[in-house]
């Protein structure tokens, strides 16, 4: 008998059906063995995948909120997933299928209905009744890993020379002080009598 | 950009405080967060709830804040202060979790 468990919010469910590791000495009614996994979005076709879809689907929805919010361009491409806003307010998600001759399913939700799915992936990560193997690195895609590396050696060779500018700037404004235009115009008289 | 003379920084205690207020508020309006954010999307058939949410915005903000600003000015102009409100919404929205303290905060930190 597997154990199934559901998680809520507002016109987003999401259900994990799944088995404990006994091997674990886990409860009866935990699940760390999950083999199917079924995301239901109100007016749009059922989601359902195998288990390794699963946490890449998580992160895919994690990564472009954060680009969503964080004023980048956001879009999520992968081989399983892909995220493109279409304006502020809609997000169109294409999803692959790894089965060959079955077309790519398109949905268009809207920030409501990415604000629930969101949601429904943050109630399944802190439920202690589902264990899922957290792999993270592994999991964003190269492209992406690339572009974060990069913009951060960006903003290490960007950063010293700027503070250098800044500090420079900072030290000879102080001369200013120092600076006696009666003094100069004394020598000119001195080296030009005329 | 407050109306206040007073410019005191604020403690990392009090910085908490006022994030786990403002996660706590979210839980509670979350539905209300929904629906305004929901009528933005489709703003022909549905913009009662937007348009009452934006006026009293901008109520609130000429009540509160110092008009004078142009950071404020820019959040009272109704052409420009969509993306900013429909961004802060999602940040609301994506931070009521039990983990939306920690949540909220590196979005903060990040921005």
């Amino acid at each position: 008998m597997q154990n199934k468990l559901s998680f809520h919010q507002s016109s987003v469910s999401l259900e994990i059906i799944g088995l404990p590791d006994y091997s674990n000495n886990e409860n009866k009614d935990q699940i760390s063995i999950i083999s199917q996994w079924k995301l239901t979005i109100v007016d749009k076709p059922l989601i359902e995948g195998k288990i390794e879809h699963l946490r890449p689907i998580m992160d895919a929805f994690y990564i472009y909120s954060n680009l969503l919010i964080k004023n980048e361009i956001p879009i999520y491409e992968s081989k399983l997933i892909d995220i493109k806003a279409d304006n502020l307010h809609i997000h169109n998600i294409v999803l692959k299928s790894s089965k060959a001759n079955v077309k790519p399913l398109l949905l268009k939700i809207g920030n409501s209905l990415l604000s629930d799915t969101i949601n429904c992936f943050d109630q399944l990560n802190e439920s202690p009744k589902v264990i899922i193997k957290n792999d993270i690195t592994t999991n964003v895609p190269k492209k992406l890993r690339f572009g974060l590396n990069k913009k951060v050696k960006f903003f290490n060779i960007f950063i010293p020379p700027f503070f250098a500018i800044c500090s420079l700037i900072l030290f000879s404004s102080s001369f200013i002080y120092f600076y006696s235009p009666f003094e100069n115009i004394e020598k000119k008289e001195l080296t030009n009598p005329e | 950009m407050r109306k206040s003379y007073v410019n005191n920084n604020i403690k990392i205690n009090e910085f908490d405080a006022l994030i786990k207020i403002t996660v706590e508020m979210s839980k509670y309006l979350y539905p209300y967060i929904r629906e305004i954010l929901k009528s933005k999307e489709d703003i022909k058939e549905n913009s009662i709830i937007w348009n009452d949410f934006n006026m009293r915005f901008i109520e609130l903000i000429e009540e509160r804040f110092n008009i004078d600003s142009i950071r404020v000015k820019k959040l009272l102009n109704q052409a420009e202060n969509g993306e900013i409100i429909i961004k802060s919404l999602l940040i609301l929205s994506f931070c009521i979790s039990n983990q939306g303290f920690q949540k909220l905060k590196n979005f903060l930190y990040d921005f």
